[in-house]
């Protein structure tokens, strides 16, 4: 039953896009060095081609007559029960999405992509590590996967706003941009709100949040679940629609960006001539435009340097703007990590990783490779527009004993202001 | 048998007996076998130098009757033996070896020759020499070869069955020849495929070279018997090399210098003539070490490519001026446009199919099982 | 049954054959992946697409696939770039650039083209020959490979590797004679052409795709692809 399930959301998925490049593959094993997760631990299962392998069985075994032959003959195995199980644990616990493997890829593969279909088989069939599934039913039935509730929500944003000094504007009426916040920095990071806040004052943007479409974070999308993946996107859409805004931003998160930007349009209805954007891009042209002034020099206390989120820069493209900001507030002390840009290191908690426990000990072995990366340039402090690679690095370097500061880059730009 | 030796019919024609070692020698030469075999037959009294071998044999042995028949062919193979320019190599051999019967070059001509032929072969019943030249057509009963009112095939099994060895002169002879090029419409094929039962060497090219052939029957007559020969019946000595072995413009086609055309720089340079369609890699023959006209020239040498003569098919051997390298055959433009067709239906086909089945299996796909958790 | 036979048979007739399976065989994969249903891509782009495409097949294809653009990631896989990369080269260059392949293509498509000369042709097979070993090698003792590789995998390393092998033996006139290693080299090309279709040696045809594809995805989002 389970393996049916699976079996029909791959058959479903698999269209000339998914086909042609799992035709291409040929098998080189480069795709192998390329994921963290492999460098880490050294473990062949965890090659991004052999993660894909479920896929890889169903189309040939369905589409192709020569999968169908062997199948029919016994040369080749069909998917079972325990197969399921086992990837399972690797494509949600070995696996944050980064798609650095696309890039090493001699074909151009796009194996992030696949790995996320080989996923919603898994979703379809319900088998998904226990602690993501509850977050994806948490966000569901509550709104947020840290079991934040409505009311737990309004309780938080007004003693944000009373401990920073500042007004969040909720369900605010003409305004041209509305600002989605993720449940972590509601309860890990409130400085950040209170931070972007500060920022979008200072630029005399009108913004509101929304009390309906509070959560940028999507659960849905981890697990590759796509009614759920849209339930969550529709909450802030319908927000968006209702509160008539010209632009969604989303604040410092990166799948919710990756979901809400790059996939929303593709599998939903999306409101029609709404923007949407991230807090890097609205900070660095409120900048640009002289909207916002920053103290120059402010952070040059120590060598600065900058992670790279998988799904802001690699898969965003937002690459220059954190850099130029960043070598404004640090102009000599600004170093980067290698390899960086889209190049760059995934932080091994994207992907829904972070909120799996039994994925603790793989992630934070992935961490220490960033470590040596920030030791390798005497790193004192590294900034982020992500706050799932904050939580991440915040946690690593506890892990590590390291005394590299973490802080996100809109937080320094909140404190830079003049 | 009071015939007189070969010996003593040169020393009647005036020959001296120094004249006569010399004739041996050429003989000897002529043959280019290894003679430990021969000294055996010969008993120890000859010992191994081939000279010597020679001269034993033709000491004591008469002359050889020689029949020499023409099925269809071009005569290409008689004329060259006969335009050659030598006459101790040639006349040797023909002159001092008798020749009872040849079509060409006989003066006698109808049926008394045929007579005569017939008597000859009676007479030396088991010990003549049959040398066949042009290919036996074998379509409709040999109907379209007939001499005489006689079919090639009623003739040629008549001839070899009294043979004591029968030597194919001639790709025609040896293989099927130019008769057997695609579409073969007489039914050529090679001697050794019609007479099945009696030792026969072949001796390919087209034309055979002469030494080759005289070379063969000089061969027979000090030996007795046929020389060693290739899978295909050639005599090793002549044919157990290619022509790419000996070839003068080797080091061209190591070095990759290839003529691109007959009157290009490279063609006046002597480049190799690999790209002009040479198939001297896979032909075996002695053109490039006997060569042609007493050893003047062979046709690379003269800045044609080798054609293939001494092989088996050559006609069809893709062209004379394609490199060998090209296929043999094409497909043609249609068969193409029809297998990518094929192609294209077959992929349209299964497309939809696995179209079909994406539809049905989201139709049926269960709403996610949501329940506890693993 | 000659050598000779043999090899007017598989240089002949059967080449032909081959040849028309060949098309039929990679039109029938062709024609099934395009037709398997392409979504329109309703997602704005940030970039262009074709900038990005552009830029891909510059650094994939046009310069030369094998560098490793990704920084760190060359150092772990060394024989993989050397050796894939000098045998694709290899590859192409003896194909279409030696001249006994030339005469081929001419007698297929009508024309021919400069070819290189016949010792530079004659190391770079012997370089492809190597590094067919060395991937062999690499294949049969990485962890990660000997995971993937399965059966259809070691068919397609050895049917690419006996036409070299006989081609260049052939070409040396080493331990056979010229008809048996030209009959040889026939045989295996044949049934090459007749396997690429069925397998992954297809990749060239998919490379187009997956290639077009990432330099979309990337120039879609204004990333270096």
């Amino acid at each position: 039953m389970k393996t049916q399930s699976a079996i029909n959301t791959y058959v479903k998925e698999i269209g000339g896009w998914v086909a042609s490049q799992l035709e291409a593959c040929t098998r080189c094993g480069l795709c192998a060095d390329a994921c963290h997760f492999y460098q880490a631990t050294g473990k062949p299962e965890y090659a991004p081609v052999w993660k894909t392998e479920l896929l890889r069985r169903a189309y040939e075994q369905r589409f192709t007559i020569s999968g169908r032959l062997r199948l029919a003959l016994g040369m080749d195995k069909r998917l079972t029960d325990e197969d399921l199980k086992r990837w399972s644990t690797i494509v949600y616990e070995a696996c944050t999405i980064c798609n650095k493997c696309a890039m090493v890829c001699p074909m151009g593969i796009q194996l992030g992509p696949l790995i996320h279909d080989v996923r919603s088989g898994m979703a379809a069939a319900g088998v998904v590590p226990a602690d993501l599934m509850s977050a994806t039913m948490k966000q569901k039935d509550i709104g947020s996967p840290l079991s934040v509730t409505d009311k737990i929500w309004a309780e938080r944003m007004e003693w944000i706003s009373d401990e920073w000094e500042v007004k969040i504007p909720v369900d605010e009426k003409d305004a041209d941009t509305l600002v989605v916040f993720t449940s972590i920095e509601l309860m890990k990071f409130p400085d950040n709100i209170a931070a972007i806040t500060k920022i979008m004052d200072k630029a005399g943007e009108k913004w509101t949040t929304s009390s309906k479409g509070r959560e940028a974070v999507n659960f849905g999308f981890f697990e590759a679940d796509e009614e759920l993946t849209k339930l969550f996107l529709r909450r802030v859409f319908e927000a968006a629609k209702e509160l008539g805004v010209k632009r969604i931003m989303i604040s410092e998160c990166g799948h919710a960006y990756e979901a809400f930007r790059w996939t929303a349009a593709n599998i939903m209805d999306v409101p029609k001539g709404v923007e949407i954007t991230h807090i890097i891009r609205v900070m660095y042209d409120f900048w640009k435009a002289g909207r916002i002034r920053l103290k120059k020099g402010v952070y040059d206390d120590g060598t600065v340097t900058f992670h790279d989120s998988c799904k802001i820069q690699r898969r965003g493209g937002h690459i220059k703007e954190p850099r130029e900001i960043l070598k404004w507030l640090a102009p000599t002390a600004f170093k980067e990590m290698t390899p960086n840009k889209e190049q760059a290191l995934c932080c091994g908690g994207g992907g829904g990783v972070i909120s799996i426990q039994e994925a603790d000990p793989l992630r934070f072995a992935v961490f220490g490779m960033k470590v040596d990366q920030m030791k390798e340039i005497g790193a004192k402090s590294v900034s982020m527009v992500c706050s799932n690679c904050r939580l991440q690095f915040t946690e690593g370097v506890a892990h590590f004993n390291s005394d590299v500061k973490v802080r996100g880059l809109t937080e320094m730009v909140s404190e830079a202001l003049e | 048998m009071n015939e007189k030796t070969i010996y003593q019919n040169l020393r009647d024609e005036g020959f001296s007996r120094r004249d006569f070692m010399k004739f041996c020698g050429l003989v000897s030469g002529m043959m280019g076998v290894e003679f430990t075999g021969a000294a055996k037959a010969l008993g120890a009294l000859a010992g191994p130098e081939p000279t010597r071998v020679a001269a034993e044999a033709l000491a004591s042995k008469p002359r050889l009757p020689l029949i020499w028949l023409e099925l269809q062919d071009c005569a290409g193979c008689t004329e060259a033996i006969s335009r050659s320019q030598s006459p101790s190599l040639v006349n040797l051999v023909l002159n001092k070896i008798a020749v009872d019967y040849q079509e060409t070059l006989m003066a006698a001509a109808g049926f008394q020759a045929e007579q005569a032929k017939r008597e000859s072969m009676k007479k030396h019943h088991g010990n003549y020499v049959l040398v066949v030249e042009g290919s036996p057509s074998t379509g409709e009963d040999g109907v379209y070869c007939t001499i005489g009112g006689r079919s090639n095939l009623d003739l040629l099994r008549e001839a070899a069955e009294g043979a004591a060895a029968i030597i194919a002169t001639g790709n025609c002879a040896s293989f099927g020849g130019i008769p057997r090029a695609r579409p073969n419409p007489t039914g050529a094929r090679g001697v050794s495929e019609v007479i099945t039962d009696r030792p026969i060497v072949n001796i390919p090219g087209c034309p055979a070279i002469p030494e080759v052939t005289t070379g063969t029957i000089a061969y027979f007559l000090v030996m007795g018997q046929l020389p060693k020969t290739d899978s295909l019946r050639r005599p090793l000595t002549f044919y157990g090399h290619t022509i790419h072995d000996h070839c003068l413009r080797r080091p061209f086609h190591e070095a990759g210098k290839f003529a691109e055309s007959f009157d290009g720089e490279g063609a006046r340079q002597g480049e190799c003539l690999y790209k002009l369609g040479c198939k001297g890699p896979t032909t075996y023959n002695a053109c490039s070490a006997l060569k042609w006209g007493q050893g003047l020239s062979f046709p690379v040498q003269s800045g044609h490519p080798c054609l293939g003569c001494s092989e088996p098919n050559f006609w069809d051997g893709g062209g004379f001026y394609q490199g060998q390298s090209a296929p043999l055959d094409r497909p043609s433009a249609a068969a193409i446009g029809t297998a990518a067709g094929v192609g294209a239906v077959l992929g349209i086909a299964m497309a939809g199919a696995n179209s079909l089945r994406k539809r049905s299996a989201g139709k049926t796909a269960a709403p996610p099982d949501k329940g506890s958790p693993e | 049954m000659e050598w000779t036979d043999i090899l007017r048979f598989f240089h002949g007739p059967f080449f032909a054959v081959s040849l028309i399976i060949f098309v039929g065989g990679m039109t029938y994969r062709l024609i099934r992946i395009v037709f398997l249903g392409w979504p329109r891509d309703r997602v704005e782009s940030r970039g262009s697409k074709a900038v990005g495409v552009v830029r891909t097949y510059l650094k994939g294809l046009l310069i030369f696939p094998f560098i490793p653009w990704v920084r760190r990631t060359f150092g772990k896989n060394a024989l993989t770039y050397i050796a894939g990369g000098l045998f694709h080269l290899s590859l192409f260059l003896v194909i279409f650039f030696g001249t006994p392949h030339m005469l081929v293509w001419k007698s297929l498509f009508g024309f021919g083209w400069p070819t290189l000369p016949t010792p530079a042709v004659d190391w770079l097979a012997a370089i492809g020959l190597a590094s067919l070993l060395i991937l062999l090698v690499n294949r049969l003792t990485h962890p990660v490979l000997k995971l993937i590789t399965k059966a259809p995998l070691w068919l397609n390393w050895s049917l690419v590797f006996l036409p070299f092998l006989t081609g260049y033996l052939m070409t040396h006139h080493i331990l056979f004679r010229y008809e048996v290693l030209f009959s040889l080299h026939m045989i295996t090309v044949d049934i090459l052409l007749i396997w690429i279709p069925l397998g992954r040696i297809s990749h060239f045809l998919f490379y187009f795709f997956s290639r077009t594809i990432h330099g979309a995805q990337a120039g879609k989002r204004a990333v270096a692809p």
